[in-house]
């Protein structure tokens, strides 16, 4: 069940400008809703903008046209300060490679992002990321450094990073490209289950079509149009 | 949370993590500043030298009288070719001194060809005849016993007090004062008490010893009488010159008969403080040139590095790190490092400094007192080290902040 609306996308473009001065569309009209709660699943192959239309829902980066609304307000206006704040607080991401800091434990790497917290969760950042990691079933591994740790490991670690903040929405892009299918299916689950658990609505980027299929909603990105997926993954 | 709140948790947070990035790097930190150590001890070293050497050139020049020191000599004018020591010059010198207010004044006479002797040792020695101001004129104190006194000219036996080769030659470091000690001038033999040592030492083999112009006059005159004499003040430095001048046409004034003189004599009158300065400038010029070599080198290994680490930056930007925390933390990394680099290149010049093995080996001989470490050259050395970590800091940071997140992420 649906909760408050989050993020919602009304024909959003994104282009770059090439060497040759001619213009890339990326994306073409792009619009989607993402409330508390939900789990959905953009499917495309490589190349098509999965990228970049995370990256704006992630306030990493700005359509060139169109409304990206955030909790309500037009995100299109928001300071690069009030985005990052946003993104610290509110916003949590999973990475195809993982992306831990070199040469810190899986604690340190899921004290990092409480180092932009304030208050109690900056104090109190060691007991919070010892907690995350053992929700994640790593609390045995906490002093163990990334390239100790196998990819399934690291993939958790790194999940225990995007939700140690207790984020709204967690953007997960390709979590299992770098895992063999049983791992991935593994941290699938454990993504599912952790976002179900704080209710947070997750969006999960894959060129795997057995991924997507493990989301409530499934959306196929192709040249740059988004298009619904359901009968597609039913099949 | 209030804004201030969240100010000092951002301080504490990027202080963390600019220790943690030391931590982590602590080879690459420790070889990057290598150089930056040895610029700070160099400049903290050149800076101490000079000062030290300043300070023990200062010391050693005011011996001969501190800034400023007024010599005033009266010449007979019937024909004496040396300044005279009559009764009649002394009274007018005291007489004048006093209508000046002089804080501070002395009879400043020699006596040569004594020898003094005690527990079997004999040195040869000079007297120097002089009043009790004599020793603040010239810095020179009683490092054992005590100076002279004016009652002192009331003593039924003569007082002196004696400099560092009679101290340790007669061996009077072994007992305490007063002790007494004999005194042969020709067929005369006196025994004298030495009521106190200095820690001066004169250049040659013999010593040197002070008495009070009263007790020469009591004791040694008859036999050798004074041949000279001229008379000392230390006066403010302000207003010196005219005070001279003024000061020599009054006791001009009170004798007939004299021509007075009465002049600057210190050495700041005859401007030997200049080398000083140029010692002071040439030293900090070298360590100036290391310096920025040190930091040229840091910086290059910071903007190599700074490359290598975008991705990182990266990450932290989708933690929600702000551009500004970014510049923050990676100025408070340069900053951090330079000043713990810094403290150890003021440890080693403190150590290099302060060790009298090496003071010798450069200067080739020891050195009597040795002057303290000067703290501002330590201070120098830290806030130097801060702001070469602040200006090394801010190419990378700036390189840091204009990342952007999508391409550093993609790296």
């Amino acid at each position: 069940m649906s909760g408050a609306q989050l993020l919602k996308l009304e024909n959003v473009t994104r282009s770059v400008l090439m060497p040759d001065d001619s213009e890339l569309h990326i994306l073409n009209g792009i619009s989607l809703s993402v409330s508390e709660g939900d789990h959905i699943a953009i499917v495309g192959r490589s190349g098509t903008g999965k990228s970049t239309l995370l990256n704006i829902l992630g306030l990493l980066d700005r359509p060139t046209s169109g409304n990206l609304a955030w909790r309500g307000q037009d995100a299109t206006r928001l300071s690069a300060r009030r985005a990052a704040h946003a993104r610290g607080r509110d916003l949590g991401f999973v990475f195809q490679q993982f992306n831990l800091l070199p040469g810190r434990t899986a604690l340190e790497n899921v004290m990092a992002p409480l180092m932009y917290a304030t208050g109690r969760d900056f104090w109190r950042r060691r007991t919070l990321a010892t907690e995350a990691l053992e929700k994640v079933g790593l609390g045995a591994r906490l002093d163990s450094m990334p390239q100790t740790l196998s990819g399934g490991e690291q993939q958790r670690v790194a999940i225990a990073r995007a939700l140690v903040r207790k984020p709204r929405v967690v953007l997960a892009d390709e979590p299992t490209g770098a895992l063999d299918v049983t791992t991935g299916r593994a941290v699938m689950e454990l993504l599912d289950a952790a976002t179900l658990e704080s209710g947070a609505a997750l969006i999960t980027i894959t060129h795997d079509i057995n991924v997507a299929a493990l989301a409530r909603e499934q959306f196929r990105l192709e040249d740059g149009v988004l298009k619904g997926l359901a009968a597609e993954v039913a099949q | 949370m209030n804004s201030l709140g969240r100010i000092f948790t951002g301080f504490v947070a990027a202080l963390l993590e600019a220790w943690q990035e030391l931590r982590i790097h602590k080879l690459r930190v420790l070889l990057s500043l290598i150089g930056v150590t040895i610029a700070v001890a160099s400049l903290t070293t050149a800076v101490a030298a000079a000062g030290m050497a300043q300070q023990l050139m200062t010391e050693q020049l005011e011996r001969n009288g501190r800034p400023a020191l007024i010599t005033t000599y009266a010449m007979n004018e019937r024909g004496e070719q040396v300044p005279s020591v009559s009764p009649q010059v002394t009274e007018a010198f005291a007489k004048t001194a006093e209508r000046f207010n002089v804080e501070y004044a002395s009879m400043v006479s020699r006596s040569f060809g004594y020898q003094v002797s005690a527990q079997g040792a004999t040195l040869d020695s000079e007297v120097m005849i002089v009043d009790p101001d004599y020793a603040p004129i010239h810095r020179i104190f009683a490092q054992h016993g005590r100076w002279l006194e004016a009652e002192d000219a009331q003593n039924l036996a003569p007082a002196v007090v004696v400099d560092r080769t009679l101290y340790q030659g007669l061996g009077l470091d072994q007992g305490s004062f007063p002790a007494s000690v004999e005194m042969n001038a020709g067929n005369q033999k006196i025994t004298v008490t030495v009521i106190g040592a200095t820690s001066t030492k004169e250049g040659g083999l013999g010593g040197q010893l002070w008495m009070l112009p009263q007790t020469y006059d009591h004791w040694f005159a008859a036999s050798a009488p004074l041949t000279d004499a001229s008379y000392e003040m230390w006066v403010p430095i302000e207003g010196s010159e005219v005070l001279a001048a003024h000061f020599g046409s009054q006791m001009q004034t009170e004798l007939p008969g004299y021509s007075v003189q009465s002049m600057r004599s210190d050495y700041l009158s005859w401007g030997a403080d200049e080398s000083l300065k140029q010692l002071a400038l040439a030293a900090g010029g070298i360590a100036g040139v290391i310096l920025l070599l040190g930091s040229l080198s840091l910086l290059n290994v910071a903007m190599v590095t700074m490359k290598q680490r975008i991705r990182e930056v990266g990450i932290r930007r989708s933690f929600g790190a702000t551009t500004g925390r970014v510049f923050f933390s990676v100025m408070m990394e340069s900053i951090v490092a330079t000043a713990v680099a810094g403290g150890l290149g003021v440890l080693i010049s403190v150590a290099v400094v302060t060790n009298p093995k090496v003071i010798s080996l450069v200067l080739g001989q020891g050195i009597d007192q040795m002057p303290g470490f000067p703290v501002g050259a330590a201070l120098t050395g830290i806030g130097v080290s801060i702001a070469v970590g602040a200006l090394t800091g801010v190419l990378p940071a700036l390189v840091a902040a204009r990342v952007r997140i999508v391409d550093a992420i993609r790296v």
